[in-house]
């Protein structure tokens, strides 16, 4: 009988484990409502549409990556790069052939990363997170040498209009922005990859077990090369999104990417320990963080303190993962 | 006679493998002859030992976690949060040690939270570390309102500034503290405990070594060691920024591995690790000196990061496959 | 029997793992200064005895009594310090510091020093009569020369018992008589050995008593005089054959499905043997004597020097798994939970890992043809889960294999290799896979089967070889050749 009850609790224990983000969120869009009917209004909503810029779509390519079992921390190199080189080439060879350009560097420089941990043997999350540490250095220093470090606005600077990117900034489409449309077609695009595909089974394989996965045929060694790969060209449409919107790139641009991207996916639930994963979930863990930021703005809570919240939270998240693994 | 010359070059490929950072020192300061430049002054061996020094102790203290296979990447923001603290209290009309002190302290609570996740609670050190480290830095930030701090005391920023018998202060507490991680690793049971841990986790604990604890108070030293090298540097510079330790934890712990500590666990020491760090600010220095552009300087540094923790990797993936 | 002449005096233990009844009811009694034999089987229930003595392990029930003192609850540390120490094959022992270190690990603090502890090692050293340099890292000892450091490890706490498990396995003739001279001198001091061996003849040379374990159970303890060789090998294999497995089945096909040229690698020794179709190939040997680094070999698994296989008379290139698996090889590891399954994972996720790619339509899962898969190799299989999506961590160690073993059946490759599929299993599922092994040969599959229990291979297996340290030293037809031929080309 006892038995029978503290299997139920642990059953609802795990429940409230699994779906704890939701119910976070739910919560917080309550409490904040209630205190704060502003929260509500139609200005704010379009305001936290507006905050699902780059960082959702570096989040979705990070879930492959550390579904897989690994991690990269080579976004603000990445994204510095390409956002120097797309807007480099657009007055030479045109808006659309330059972003072109921009998303097959992106996926070109994420293949780099994968192969170059592939073939040194670096098969642990600790020794993917230093070298792709180096990799970032190493991007974000060719960016600066290729442009001289100087910032470029392409609100002004540039002769040749650029629509797309405008577009892309600032545009509405019905009752969404357009790069929230774009998120959400990511977003499916990906979710039917993750949950349909033969390729994103064989992601989570890897993530859960890399040794049974290979002993079992699956090809682990390209497959970590094509998260990387996935990962480089979500980065790549984060960066052409995040220049669109803040219309003057420097090369500092993409810093502290790769840690709030990492965050919204650990906070989403998207196991570190690889594996167990959605890019539904880094949909939520991004929510959080943004309604999160909406929330203690709106409530006047001051910049720094909303910093140790979030430093808190993701400390707890990751704990949280932890637990959640050891409970099985 | 040919087998013979094969035979030691293998045995100086050997060498070189495992003295990279040794060698590649010697190659600077060989390079550095031809080129006319203020590398061989003394004011440019002060100015590259007051900027190795705080990055040193950290090392040290980094040092210990990646002996026990750990890794430490919270050491940046704890370096930054304890030189506010400092800075902070010592404004706020504070006795001055008793305001160090209390620095040094928050370092080691930060460890000790860092120790209970990663011994206690079994996460993954370098991640759970990575967010205590942006947690901190929040803390920073919020205490600092992300303005830089000054010191009103003239006599903060005598404590590394000063000099000892013509040895820049800084330098000179670098060297007490290393030589102080150096005989607590070699002549203490918890240094040798930590060194067998890092090797062979299951072995250490049947023999009686109490691995728990041993592990634990590993963090809790590195991240006293962040907040000491962090009272220095605000010290140095008389300002604590608020941001300014975003690369260091990579760079301390990248510089950690080239010294020869590696990931594999159980190896490495002092020495080592100065050695990998001085290695990082030389090259640096040499590189400024010939008046190679900064941008290009961090180029080189990023290669020299891949190229060697691959190295450490590939020769791991060696080993294993020799089995 | 004078009780103070008893050092270790083991009543009725026992001990059960999920699945497995490990040790049932054994008992052991070990005389002061005598050298005490134990033999039996992989897998009889030697190591689990001893893990129970050193305290990894905690006994279900039963008594143990060492040195005139009861032991109920006892960990690694405390059992050594009250003069039981064991060494393991494998060595126990902090590869990247020194000897002397290892020989005081976790006693630093006792030592005065590190001087100190190093001469004190010294001493240890010179009084078995050992050279090797306390300086030395231990990673750069050969293993005779760790042995040496286990053993002084075990005399500076003053050990009245030393446990030495499989001690000569990587040890030369010469660094053998060196450690009998040891064993010897030991016995002379009145310090009491436990010898686990498979090598009879050094058994016989060495020990004054034995003691036969198999299937958790202590067949027999004798005086080593009063039994002959032959008599010892009947009481590690024996027991009845007949009903625990199917009846043997025939090979029908005459064509030879894989030629294994040869494989070389640091541990193998130019491999070669043929595979027929339809036919069950036994591999015999000790743990570590190349059976596993064979398989894996040839499946890609890990690297070779040289690697020449002929499937179908056409030569293959493998160089990992995948081309395995392509070549039409299926492995079915010898480590379940850290090679095989994908543990969080669920039963269905496990069943279609191989076979996902082959239903797949431009990359796309058909997933009504998955959980097909899934339902079929669980009723087939009679896998038992409360359903597909349970998680495979739940599943009982024969209900894992199960899993594992449809995965391969679902892609029905031409050559099954399986690497100890009854490892850990209970009876009743054992009997369901040498049931299923047999349907998959009689549809034209081959197997090769390796197996540390040797009754199972020779009811099963058409042909035996024999694997003995990298090389292969025999080939027997099992309904021919006597079990204890096929021991004995194994034990080498």
């Amino acid at each position: 009988m006892t038995k029978q009850l503290t299997q139920e609790r642990s059953k609802f224990v795990d429940f409230l484990l699994e779906y704890l983000v939701l119910f976070v969120i739910v919560g917080l869009v309550i409490v904040t409502a209630i205190v704060e009917p502003a929260f509500l209004s139609q200005r704010n909503f379009t305001n936290l549409m507006r905050q699902f810029g780059a960082l959702s779509f570096v989040a979705l390519g990070m879930t492959f990556i550390i579904m897989g079992g690994f991690i990269d921390l080579s976004v603000p190199g990445m994204i510095s790069i390409i956002a120097m080189v797309t807007l480099s080439l657009v007055d030479i060879i045109g808006e659309i052939p330059a972003m072109m350009i921009g998303l097959l560097l992106g996926t070109m420089l994420g293949t780099l990363n994968g192969s170059l941990l592939v073939n040194v043997g670096a098969n642990t999350q600790a020794k993917a997170l230093f070298i792709t540490f180096g990799m970032s250095q190493i991007y974000r220093a060719l960016a600066l040498i290729l442009t001289g470090g100087f910032s470029m606005n392409w609100g002004t600077l540039f002769a040749h209009p650029m629509p797309v990117t405008r577009a892309l900034g600032s545009g509405m489409w019905g009752p969404l922005s357009i790069s929230f449309w774009l998120f959400i077609f990511f977003l499916v695009v990906l979710y039917i990859f993750q949950s349909k595909t033969f390729l994103g089974r064989a992601i989570t394989y890897t993530g859960g077990n890399l040794t049974a996965a290979e002993l079992g045929g699956i090809p682990t060694k390209r497959i970590v090369i094509f998260i990387y790969a996935l990962g480089g060209f979500m980065v790549a449409v984060g960066s052409i999104v995040l220049f669109s919107r803040v219309s003057v790139t420097v090369p500092a641009i993409g810093d502290f990417f790769e840690r709030d991207a990492i965050m919204a996916v650990v906070i989403g639930g998207t196991s570190l320990l690889g594996g167990k994963g959605s890019v539904i979930r880094t949909f939520m863990g991004v929510a959080l963080v943004i309604l999160m930021s909406n929330c203690m703005n709106l409530l006047g809570v001051q910049t720094h303190v909303q910093e140790v919240v979030r430093g808190i939270i993701l400390v707890l998240a990751i704990w949280l993962d932890h637990r959640r693994h050891a409970r099985g | 006679m040919n087998l013979n010359v094969q035979a030691l070059g293998a045995q100086a490929l050997n060498i070189l493998n495992k003295q990279k950072a040794v060698v590649a020192i010697a190659i600077i300061f060989i390079v550095m002859i031809f080129p006319d430049t203020n590398f061989y002054t003394a004011g440019n061996f002060s100015n590259l030992l007051e900027a190795v020094s705080t990055n040193a102790i950290i090392a040290f203290g980094v040092t210990l976690a990646v002996i026990c296979k750990g890794c430490d990447l919270s050491v940046g923001s704890v370096m930054v949060m304890a030189g506010i603290i400092a800075i902070m209290l010592l404004n706020s009309g504070m006795n001055m040690a008793l305001a160090i002190i209390l620095a040094i302290l928050s370092g080691s609570v930060v460890g000790f939270i860092n120790g209970f996740l990663i011994v206690h609670q079994k996460s993954e050190a370098f991640i759970i570390t990575l967010g205590m480290g942006m947690l901190v830095q929040g803390i920073a930030l919020l205490l600092s309102n992300a303005r830089h701090v000054s010191a009103s005391d003239p006599n903060f920023q005598r404590i590394a500034n000063d000099n000892w018998f013509g040895i820049p202060n800084i330098a000179a507490f670098m060297i007490v503290f290393g030589v102080l991680v150096f005989l607590l690793l070699r002549f203490t049971s918890f240094g040798r405990n930590l060194y067998a841990l890092g090797g062979d986790y299951e072995v250490a604990e049947h023999s009686g070594i109490n691995v728990l604890r041993t592990k634990w108070l590993a963090f809790v030293l590195t991240g006293t060691f962040a907040a000491v090298a962090g009272v220095l540097a605000a010290s140095r510079f008389n300002t604590g920024i608020p941001i300014a330790g975003v690369d260091i934890p990579l760079m301390v712990n990248c510089g950690v591995v080239i010294g020869g500590t590696s990931f594999a666990g159980g190896v490495g020491g002092v020495p080592q690790s100065f050695i990998g760090i001085f290695v990082i600010f030389l090259l640096r220095n040499a590189m400024s000196m010939i008046g190679i552009h900064p941008n290009v300087q961090m180029l080189v540094l990023g290669i020299m990061i891949v190229a060697i923790i691959s190295l450490d990797c590939f020769a791991i993936k060696r080993k294993k496959e020799a089995v | 029997m004078n009780n103070n002449d008893v050092i270790l005096s083991v009543q009725n233990v026992n001990k059960s793992f999920p699945g497995v009844r490990a040790l049932s009811d054994a008992s052991i009694t070990v005389r002061k200064g005598t050298v005490h034999a134990v033999v039996g089987e992989n897998g009889a229930g030697k190591s689990t005895l001893m893990k129970i003595l050193s305290g990894v392990y905690t006994k279900d029930s039963g008594t143990v009594v060492f040195d005139g003192e009861t032991i109920e609850h006892t960990t690694p540390i405390q059992s050594i310090r009250r003069g039981l120490s064991i060494i393991y094959q494998e060595f126990n022992l902090v590869n990247t510091l020194t000897v002397g270190e290892n020989i005081f690990l976790g006693r630093y603090s006792e030592m005065k020093g590190m001087r100190n502890m190093h001469k004190q090692a010294r001493t240890l050293l010179d009084s078995i009569g050992s050279t090797i340099d306390t300086y030395r890292l231990v990673s750069d000892l050969s293993a005779a020369e760790k042995q040496m450091v286990e053993i002084s490890k075990a005399l500076s706490f003053n050990s009245k018992l030393i446990i030495m498990d499989e001690p000569s396995s990587s040890l030369t003739a010469d660094e053998l008589t060196q450690l009998f001279t040891l064993i010897n001198d030991l016995r002379s001091k009145g310090v009491t050995i436990i010898y686990i061996s498979h090598k009879l003849d050094e058994i016989f040379e060495l020990c004054d008593i034995v003691t036969i374990v198999r299937d958790g159970q202590v067949i027999d303890t004798k005086p080593i005089d009063h039994l002959t060789r032959g008599e010892m090998i009947a009481k590690m294999i024996g027991r009845e054959i007949e009903n625990e497995f199917p009846s043997r089945p025939l090979v029908t096909y005459n064509k030879v499905v894989m030629e294994v040229k040869t494989i070389n690698t640091r541990k193998l020794k130019d491999i070669s043997f043929e595979l027929k179709k339809g036919e069950i190939l036994g591999f015999v040997g000790l743990v570590g004597a190349g059976r596993t680094e064979i398989v894996r070999a040839i499946y890609g698994a890990d690297k070779a020097g040289e690697l020449k296989i002929l499937m179908n008379g056409s030569p293959v290139k493998i160089r990992k798994p995948r081309d395995g698996k392509h070549a039409g090889i299926g492995l079915l590891p010898e480590d379940r939970k850290l090679e095989g399954l994908v543990l969080p994972f669920s039963v269905q996720s496990n069943i279609v890992m191989s076979s996902l790619e082959n239903i797949s339509k431009f990359g796309f899962i058909n997933s009504s043809k998955e959980k097909e898969i899934a339902e079929r190799q669980i009723k087939s299989l009679s896998i038992k889960t409360p359903s597909p999506h349970a998680r495979v961590k739940t599943l009982s160690g024969g209900n894992q294999q199960k899993c594992i073993m449809g995965r391969w059946l679902e892609i029905n490759p031409d050559i099954l290799i399986l690497d100890e599929p009854t490892r850990g299993i209970d009876v009743g599922t054992k009997y369901e896979i040498y049931l299923l092994i047999k349907t998959l040969v009689e549809n034209g599959s081959s197997v090769i089967m390796i197996s540390s229990e040797l009754p199972e291979v020779l009811a099963m297996s058409n042909r035996v070889l024999t694997i003995c340290e990298g090389r292969i030293s025999g080939e027997f037809n099992p309904e021919v050749d006597s079990a204890h031929d096929i021991m004995d080309a194994a034990i080498g």
